[in-house]
């Protein structure tokens, strides 16, 4: 455990006083607020960082005995003991007048150096107001693969020790976010629960691409069926499909079998389609005979 | 609309201490949407996530009305930004 050093965090110096304080916390907060940075990781523990700054510096006892400890802190309980021990004085630090800004989010989790040096007791909390009426949301990411999506499936999650059973829409996308109604953290007083917000990493374990409802393949077609025609066997998601090639078929084409692409999300029993690209061989290692035949075929279209 | 899904503003004012004059600012400004059924005036139960994070940015970070109606709108702007790129992220997977 580090020592860490709250002046430096509100960006200010040891004299600073508490209009000081107090400004430079309302201008970080400003800026780091995690209503103000939506889904950002390093803003959120900035924020929490400031705040905990503020919940010492703010309060005239705890800067005090941050102050007078520095850093010996490790030994400050000890000191503290002995001291009121000597004073006769007892109490604590559970009473402060500094305001800390509210949220859903996780701004109570002070480092292991706060609690260390004020204990668990050590905080103040709120701005006047009940900060929280509504129950906390919870933000979860379920990793899955692109084969999981292509049906609807009922899984069952583990949230906060709770588990969920939930069922996974087919067609479900990558980055997509989906709303849990009422199963985030309980309300406070009669409040309505909170929700549980899902983001789904999807891994493609498949050798198709997706666009939304739509699937990509690429297919090597022979030299010979691209040019006289003729059928060959494709894979689709679902299991194998005859295609019957024109004659004449070009490098690069593109061909569309409707219906064979992804389920369409929420959409029951529609699929997107499923666009193949064929890529033709050319023949390598050619016999002396077969390029003799090749010559021939040239001459005739020269 | 389940009328067990709306929470009245005056619940509401007295939960979070804020005033009514707040919330009927916020409605004045289009930031929340407010149900009135039989003369009494309510907030959706899913738009108290909403509530909750403009009342926030006022009260504790001091920013104005004027101010929480930019941040909306940037904020939703951000938002949908976030989902475009989401969408070309994946679309850019068909030429990996």
């Amino acid at each position: 455990m580090e020592f860490i050093d709250y002046y430096k965090t509100l960006e200010i110096n040891k004299s600073a006083t508490k209009a000081d304080i107090k400004k430079a916390y309302r201008k970080l907060a400003r800026k780091h607020h995690p209503d103000l940075n939506p889904n950002d990781e390093n803003a959120k523990k900035k924020f929490q960082k400031i705040n905990e700054a503020n919940e010492v510096l703010s309060d005239p006892e705890k800067r005090k005995k941050y102050d007078e400890y520095g850093k010996d802190w490790q030994h400050a309980e000890h000191f503290e003991q002995q001291k009121q021990q000597r004073s006769q004085a007892g109490g604590g630090f559970g009473g402060g007048s500094s305001q800390s800004y509210s949220g859903s989010f996780d701004d109570d989790r002070f480092s292991d150096f706060f609690e260390q040096m004020f204990g668990g007791g050590g905080r103040t909390r709120g701005t006047g107001r009940s900060p929280h009426f509504k129950g906390q949301d919870f933000n979860a990411e379920l990793q899955l693969n692109l084969t999981d999506v292509y049906t609807s499936h009922k899984q069952t999650l583990t949230v906060n020790g709770k588990n969920i059973r939930l069922t996974i829409p087919a067609g479900v996308e990558n980055g997509q976010t989906i709303k849990i109604k009422g199963h985030g953290g309980p309300g406070v007083q009669g409040g309505p629960k909170g929700d549980l917000f899902i983001t789904f990493k999807i891994a493609n374990n498949t050798d198709f691409k997706r666009e939304k409802e739509h699937l990509y393949s690429t297919v090597e077609l022979d030299f010979y069926t691209a040019l006289l025609g003729g059928e060959i066997m494709i894979d689709t998601f679902k299991g194998k499909a005859k295609l019957t090639i024109k004659p004449e078929t070009q490098n690069g084409t593109r061909v569309k079998l409707k219906g064979k692409g992804f389920p369409k999300y929420k959409q029951e029993a529609e699929f997107g389609d499923l666009y193949i690209t064929y890529n033709i061989k050319i023949p390598t290692n050619l016999s002396s005979k077969e390029k003799e035949l090749y010559t021939e075929l040239q001459k005739l279209r020269s | 609309m389940k009328t067990e899904e709306l929470i009245a503003t005056e619940e509401l004012c007295e939960r979070y201490s804020v005033e009514h004059t707040f919330i009927r600012s916020l409605y004045n400004s289009g930031l929340i949407e407010v149900i009135t059924v039989e003369k009494r005036e309510y907030v959706h139960c899913d738009k108290m996530a909403e509530f909750e994070k403009l009342m926030r940015l006022h009260y504790d970070l001091e920013i104005n009305l004027e101010g929480l109606e930019a941040i909306k709108h940037l904020l939703d702007r951000v938002n949908e930004l976030k989902n475009q790129n989401i969408a070309l992220k994946n679309r850019l997977g068909l030429y990996e």
